[in-house]
């Protein structure tokens, strides 16, 4: 099911709440007007009633008795919609009001204490399809005999003025719920107008204008930090696409170089007849061209798994020294012949995998003894601090211009363009160097000055 | 040009779909002394390792029909323990691992230098054909004493570190196999990465100035492209 749109959820929510208030609200009205028309009926209860209560108290003899019906006739005159009832102490009836029959059912509610029963509960009851409201008193006249009195209101008026307030409640209500999610609409279209603002800046952003972003100045503080996230992701598509661009055309160039050598050589030895040894020289060529680029495509899908994550570190503890005594047993008699020592000192232990780490130790072990004047010596020194490992590889030779520093780690990158023939690899080392520590988490940094280079790699010893 | 081992002769199966490479496979092991049978796919090279009695089997992952897993399980479900050797060019560790897991003896990443295919597969079939482990070796006048940790030639005691005390042994225990670098590096100093360094070159010629320097016969030899080899005779060998 495909999602509401926001201004159409936001809409919706504006109306049910609407609807929700404006329906208390009506319940709440419909409610004080029943009561005034109630109040207004127990006043009107009561006045008759003591009128009533007045007639008997004064008939003290038979007579005045017998002229009591007529005097209650003469009272309720005019009153329309008034109806009363008494009966004597059998329970016979003694008055009506013409055409009146109450239900016999009808009790007294008054209650014990009241003396003149002004409180009575008043009751409400159907008969021959009229709504009544009334009461049912005592009735004590001047001679002491007692009667019971029953008056009833007719309410019908009342009730079909209630059913039309109520009916007239309902449509203004759901009138103002429309009008409510409809001006909800509205608003939130205007109030979602920068939303689509940066829906609109975001689509003018493509490949070739990664470089744009967002700008937040006149952005709301909700939107503000979904532009920041945003800008940050630019960034970082930003970085990777340039790196990736840079990359394939890095391929290309180092690729380029062997295989048209190879291609020249061949086209050159097939040119003319030649002997058996000149064929061996020349295939001899080609395998040491080959072997280079092997080595190359090897260094970059190493480098490539170890980018991507695909190459995840194994995690023991590795004996930092013990490695780096171990490649300087290997690189013993090369850097002998250089006329370079090697120097260690201090001991470390990180959290990590062997084989990579020792990668990236032999780069640059191998990087430095490369750089070092004969007659000086490499010096690797290793330490542990609380929560980190450190590794300093250094050596004396003429300090890397600063400006190269940065890059050193970069794929191919190297200082002087002219010696990417000479035997120095592909200019991989410190890139995949620069992977497998930050695939462990850690962080490798490099300096140049006073004649010294060191890099220095810092890895981190709690695992997270 | 590649020495023929003296020993009895070795049938190898090789099951690679990838034309160029199964034909140059067969050409390089069968002219370097084995028998050699090529499977074009999976289903071929299931049917040829059950029926035909081979040393070794030479095993591509990717193939038609049957992949390779699936021809090793095959295999195995038959009983048959010859020794596999995996050839992958998905360079994952999880590869290796399936791999081994299902009873592959060893790997081969592609691209893969062919001398250092060779050295693999004679490890593999000498596995199970190897002697008693000797305790002197020897070529010609020169004497490697594993025990007494003493190497001498024509009676000369020799001063050896203990890497190029190890170097000599593996060129002894190798004699007339030639020895790829990387195969050295990681036989000697235990370094399973290509370096971009000579430091192979360098100790190989460190350890021939002290065993061929002022004898007539040379044992260490280069064969150029494609690593190192000990031997006595004199066929031609170095370039």
């Amino acid at each position: 099911m495909m999602p509401l749109s926001l201004t159409a959820r936001i809409s919706l929510y504006f109306a049910a709440a609407a609807c929700m208030v404006l329906l208390a609200t009506g319940y709440f009205l419909a409610h004080v007007v029943e009561s005034h028309f109630e109040e207004g009926d127990r006043h009107e209860l009561n006045g008759k009633r003591e009128l009533i209560q007045n007639l008997f108290k004064q008939a003290r003899n038979p007579t005045e008795i017998a002229q009591l019906p007529q005097q209650l006739h003469d009272a309720l005159v005019g009153h329309h919609g008034l109806e009363v009832t008494v009966t004597d102490a059998s329970g016979t009836p003694w008055f009506s009001t013409p055409g009146t029959t109450f239900p016999g059912t009808l009790q007294i509610t008054c209650p014990e204490q009241s003396l003149d029963c002004r409180d009575a509960a008043l009751q409400q009851w159907q008969q021959a399809g009229v709504d009544y409201r009334g009461m049912t008193v005592p009735l004590t006249a001047g001679n002491g005999q007692t009667y019971t009195l029953t008056l009833g209101l007719d309410i019908e008026r009342h009730e079909i003025f209630m059913d039309t307030f109520r009916i007239v409640l309902a449509i203004a209500i759901a009138l103002a719920a429309l009008a409510t999610a409809g001006l909800g609409w509205v608003i939130t279209r205007w109030g979602l107008a920068p939303l689509r603002q940066v829906t609109t800046m975001v689509s003018g952003i493509s490949a070739e204008h990664l470089a744009d972003r967002l700008s937040d100045d006149h952005l709301p503080t909700e939107l503000k930090p979904l532009a920041t996230a945003f800008n940050a992701m630019l960034a970082r598509l930003d970085d990777s696409f340039r790196r990736l661009t840079e990359f394939s055309s890095n391929i290309a160039h180092e690729l380029r170089t062997p295989i048209s050598n190879l291609m020249t050589q061949t086209q050159v030895a097939l040119s003319s007849a030649r002997d058996k040894d000149a064929y061996k020289e020349i295939l001899y060529s080609s395998l040491e061209e080959y072997e280079r680029m092997a080595q190359m495509v090897g260094d970059m899908l190493y480098l490539a798994q170890t980018d991507n994550g695909l190459l995840k570190p194994g995690m023991a503890q590795v004996h930092l020294a013990e490695e780096t005594q171990g490649l300087f047993d290997y690189f013993e008699a090369w850097a002998e012949e250089r006329s370079v020592s090697l120097i260690l000192t201090g001991t470390a232990i990180a959290p990590g995998d062997r084989l990579m780490l020792r990668r990236a130790l032999s780069n640059l072990i191998s990087n430095a003894i490369r750089h070092t004047p004969p007659g000086h010596a490499v010096h690797v020194s290793l330490g542990n601090t609380d929560d980190r490992a450190t590794v300093a590889v250094e050596n004396p030779g003429p300090d890397i211009p600063a400006e190269h520093l940065p890059r050193l780690f970069e794929r191919f990158y190297r200082v002087d363009p002219s010696r990417q023939r000479k035997g120095d690899g592909a200019g991989l080392g410190l890139a995949i160097v620069k992977a497998i520590v930050e695939a462990h988490g850690g962080s490798i940094s490099v300096t140049s000055a006073n004649q010294t280079t060191r890099f220095q790699l810092s890895l981190r010893t709690h695992t997270t | 040009m590649l020495i023929r081992p003296k020993h009895v002769t070795m049938k190898l199966l090789i099951v690679e779909d990838e034309p160029k490479t199964g034909d140059y496979l067969k050409q390089g092991l069968t002219e370097a002394g084995f028998v050699t049978d090529l499977a074009r796919d999976g289903w071929e090279g299931l049917e040829l390792a059950k029926a035909g009695h081979y040393d070794l089997m030479i095993l591509d992952v990717m193939l038609p029909g049957l992949n390779g897993w699936q021809v090793l399980e095959g295999v195995r479900r038959s009983g048959i323990e010859m020794p596999v050797l995996f050839l992958t060019a998905r360079d994952q560790v999880e590869d290796r691992v399936k791999g081994l897991e299902l009873g592959a003896d060893d790997y081969l990443v592609k691209p893969f230098a062919f001398a250092e295919l060779l050295a693999r597969v004679r490890s593999l079939v000498r596995r199970g054909h190897s002697s008693l482990e000797a305790t002197v070796l020897k070529a010609a006048d020169l004497e490697l004493d594993l025990l007494r940790r003493r190497a001498t030639r024509a009676n000369q005691k020799i001063d050896l570190t203990a890497k190029e005390f190890a170097l000599l042994e593996l060129f002894l225990r190798r004699q007339g196999e030639v020895l790829p670098r990387s195969l050295i590096a990681s036989q000697v100093w235990d370094m399973n990465f290509d370096s971009d360094t000579n430091v192979i070159d360098v100790a190989v010629r460190r350890l021939r100035i002290k065993i061929d320097e002022g004898f007539e016969l040379k044992l260490i030899h280069t064969v150029r492209g494609m690593g190192y080899v000990l031997e006595t005779g004199t066929d031609g060998t170095t370039a």
